[in-house]
């Protein structure tokens, strides 16, 4: 064992004369070293002394060369700061407490500054929640989190619904359209694309203007077919769009803040009807009366499963209706889109049938058995409220009427008290005033569906209009 | 180096003994951070792996299917007979023969007549019975999975053929693919990437028309969860009253070729084989020129030894032609065959020709001799 006795190991303690004083790198201790000869009879003797208590020199382990060296390589590290202890320019630290300390020197600003650091300290985990509840609001807010997880096909379901809004009819190359034209279009557009945000669904706005097209062709504004079908390829089933939604252009949405699925598709099985003979305005004869049919044909109601409903159509006093209707992505859909529009049926029926498509439809439900096995029927207040003007009612002989009002057949007609869903103005552009319409229910879904804050400003307002009249009226008197 | 004693413990105790605890408990920490974090990464890649193969399965799924029909199928033959125009001798020989036919293959039969679904068909021409008769059939036999509609003036030659080893195994070979669909030259053309699995209905075409007098329907055996049905869909589409009151020229005939060609998902499920295989007529269809082209066609519609079934179409509409009487000449071959095959002749009670007809059937016999 030759570990040197010095406490500073390769230093200059045993180095001869005083010249080897320089080869120190402390410089520390060059001034030292003029009594080096003293020291190092002193050091030989604490060295033996040392070895003569027995303090194990030996090392349990083997702690690597930085271990090993880290003295070594420390004390030749250069120095920078100079206060370092035994430095020359070391100096004890002043004592305090001879006055009132104030941390950072006790200014006003500082005060303030502490006051805050404690505060932030002392309740750190309070504002790291604050902080964190925040940002999710902001983040949620801004990037409309709650449309995503209400359109995510397993939390909400809403991205399984394409809604089809057939515009800009009458547009393009036969018309000139007006402001109220327009003013239409861009309000239930407007209309729609909220109520789909709002739950995640997707809209889809088809171009009606395309009439022209078909010019060469027979088939003159029948496109309500091809459009969907367009719709359907535009939505391909791999992003699970399931469920597509006609709307006409002059439809508006009163109560947005009813979901498709809660309003219709979570309890289809009682919200629609298999059989036709609950309303039958066109008295089709249902179930057919063929013998030789399958029995699911027979039945009055398909084969009861609500996974064979594959189109939902409501019904007006005229018959089929196909302002509002459903359809979904199925084999059977395909075949009905496919059979829909057919050269020979067009033929020899496009005089008669002024109802385009939907004379079809009434056509094939009719005709061809295998085609109710898949539809259903939806009261037509669900989806498609009538105004008073579209299936209009005269009021029977002694009825009375009151001033102003005009009779409504609470099959078809809106009513406010009961919030109806949407209102279609089927019909408006033969004679009624289409914008006039769509501004009123514009103005009354808004009235219906104010917030809470909103509704107790507006009495406030109302009944202070009132005290006002009651003041003035008193005063004339 | 070697000791004789373990070094003694040092007398100096690392100032801070919890130190070291601390550091065996940040190590332990640091470990099971490790191990959760290998967990989740492990979980990850199960759960991404699982996505993959789900997924491609799934898409195995809808793209492929079995692609052959194999087994024994549950086969039921339609015949429509007509009453009126029909003898009853002849109505026992195409009987006999079709009986005869299902009890070698362990098939149905289903017979029927044009009077039963008259008013339904009424005021069309009564051939368009045979769309309500199929139907008809559908319905008395839910969970037969073939259905084979064959002309009642049509005649299995060779009995010895099923209809699983000689049209469903091997369809995928014969299937026609990517021709015109109505010939001659028809726009539309079938599908060239046909699926024996995806077909549910086969059939054949001769010189002038998609050859409807001898066609297999698929049908989708009945139960409550699978109540959806192409041969429904396509039988009631066929049979549309505005169909039948649009007067084609050769009405249910004319009507099938409009459906096939307008409408794609009756296409998709459309498969062409050659005439031959089980429509041969009894006749040969001249070669015809193409005006256009100049090309010669040639179809080969004539019966020869050894085809599965001899159509004698057209013999009620030319006055030259006597049904019964050709179809004679092929019961006796028949017998023949059947007595070949089994080792006695088939019980029948089919009577000898009546001696009304026999002056014209004498003529008309020596004259398809001679041809």
């Amino acid at each position: 064992m030759s570990r040197t006795p010095s406490p500073l190991p390769g230093a200059g303690w045993t180095a001869q004369g005083p010249n080897d004083g320089s080869s120190t790198p402390n410089g520390l201790y060059t001034g030292t070293n003029l009594y080096s000869s003293n020291e190092d009879q002193w050091a030989a003797a604490k060295a033996r002394s040392a070895q003569v208590r027995g303090y194990p020199s030996i090392q349990t382990k083997n702690e690597g060369f930085f271990q090993r060296s880290r003295r070594k390589i420390s004390s030749t590290l250069p120095i920078f700061s100079p206060y370092t202890p035994l430095s020359a320019n070391w100096k004890d630290p002043e004592k305090l407490g001879r006055s009132r300390w104030y941390p950072r020197g006790g200014g006003t600003l500082s005060k303030v500054k502490t006051f805050a650091g404690n505060v932030l300290r002392k309740f750190k985990f309070l504002f790291i929640i604050l902080s964190v509840v925040t940002l999710t609001t902001v983040i949620m807010s801004q990037m409309s989190v709650m449309t995503r997880i209400r359109g995510n096909s397993h939390l909400g379901g809403g991205s399984k619904f394409v809604i089809v809004l057939g515009a800009n009819e009458g547009g393009g190359v036969m018309e000139w359209k007006g402001p109220r034209e327009w003013a239409i279009e861009r309000d239930s557009i407007k209309n729609k694309q909220r109520y789909a945000d709002r739950w995640g669904y997707q809209l889809e706005v088809t171009d009606m203007s395309t009439k022209k097209r078909y010019a060469h062709e027979w088939r003159e504004s029948w496109e309500k077919v091809d459009l969907v079908r367009n719709a359907m390829a535009r939505y391909p089933k791999a992003e699970w769009y399931d469920r597509f939604w006609w709307l006409d252009l002059t439809t508006f949405i009163m109560e947005p803040s009813i979901s498709l699925q809660s309003h219709i598709f979570n309890d289809l099985a009682n919200t629609v009807y298999r059989d036709i003979n609950v309303y039958n305005p066109l008295n089709i004869t249902h179930p057919p009366e063929t013998k030789f049919l399958d029995p699911v044909a027979r039945s009055a109601t398909g084969d009861n499963q609500t996974s064979s409903i594959d189109i939902i159509i409501p019904q007006d006093c005229g018959g089929f209706n196909l302002g509002s209707f459903f359809l979904r992505r199925s084999p059977f859909t395909d075949r009905l889109l496919d059979m829909w529009w057919d050269p020979v049926l067009y033929e020899q029926k496009h005089m008669e049938w002024e109802h385009k498509e939907q004379d079809a439809l009434e056509h094939l439900y009719s005709s061809q058995p295998y085609m109710r096995t898949h539809f259903a029927f939806i009261d037509q207040r669900k989806i498609n409220s009538f105004p008073p003007g579209a299936c209009a009612v005269e009021p029977k002989e002694g009825q009375p009427v009151e001033e102003g009002k005009t009779v409504l057949d609470p099959r078809f007609h809106y009513k406010e008290e009961d919030r109806d869903f949407l209102v279609n103005m089927a019909g408006c552009e033969w004679g009624r005033d289409c914008w006039g319409e769509m501004y009123m229910y514009r103005e009354l879904s808004n009235k219906l569906n104010r917030s809470l804050w909103e509704k107790f400003k507006d009495s406030c307002s109302e009944t202070w209009a009132s005290v006002k009249r009651k003041v003035t009226w008193s005063k004339k008197g | 180096m070697h000791f004789a004693l373990p070094p003694r413990k040092t007398s100096h105790p690392p100032p801070y003994a919890r130190g070291n605890i601390s550091v065996s408990a940040t190590n332990r920490r640091r470990k099971q951070l490790q191990i959760l974090s290998y967990a989740v990464l492990g979980l990850l890649t199960f759960y991404l792996f699982l996505k993959l193969a789900l997924h491609s399965s799934s898409v195995g799924d809808h793209e492929d299917g079995p692609s052959k029909i194999e087994g024994h199928q549950d086969i039921v033959l339609v015949t429509v007979f007509d009453n009126e125009t029909m003898s009853e001798d002849y109505m026992k020989m195409v009987k006999v023969n079709r009986d005869d036919y299902a009890a070698r293959h362990g098939y149905q039969n289903f017979y029927t007549n044009t009077t039963a679904y008259a008013n339904l068909v009424h005021p069309s021409p009564s051939s368009w019975a045979m769309v309500p008769a199929l139907r008809h059939a559908l319905t008395e036999h839910l969970s037969s999975t073939f259905f084979w509609s064959l002309s009642a003036d049509a005649f299995i030659t060779n009995p010895s053929l099923s209809l699983e080893t000689h049209i469903l195994e091997p369809l995928e070979s014969l299937m026609l693919k990517d021709v015109p669909v109505v010939p001659p030259d028809s726009v539309i053309h079938t599908f060239s990437h046909l699926r024996p699995s995806r077909t549910h209905l086969i059939l054949s075409q001769d010189a002038d028309n998609l050859a409807h007098t001898s066609f297999i329907l698929r049908n989708t055996a009945f139960t409550p969860a699978t109540t959806d049905n192409w041969a429904h869909y396509f039988l009631d589409a066929w049979f549309d009253p505005l169909y039948r009151a649009y007067l084609f020229q050769k009405a249910e005939n004319h009507a099938f070729e409009h459906l096939v060609q307008w409408h794609p998902t009756i296409l998709a499920k459309l498969v062409l084989i050659e005439q031959r295989r089980f429509n041969s007529y009894n006749f040969a269809s001249p070669p015809v020129r193409d005006q256009v082209t100049g090309e010669t066609r040639t179809y080969d519609s004539m019966w020869q030894e050894g085809d599965l079934v001899v159509n004698l179409k057209g013999c009620r509409e030319s006055e030259k032609r006597d049904c019964e009487e050709e179809m004679r000449h092929y019961f006796s071959k028949w017998e023949q065959e059947v007595e070949r095959l089994d080792g006695k002749k088939p019980e029948h009670r089919v009577g000898p020709p009546k001696p009304k007809q026999q002056q014209v059937k004498e003529v008309k016999g020596k004259d398809s001799m001679g041809s």
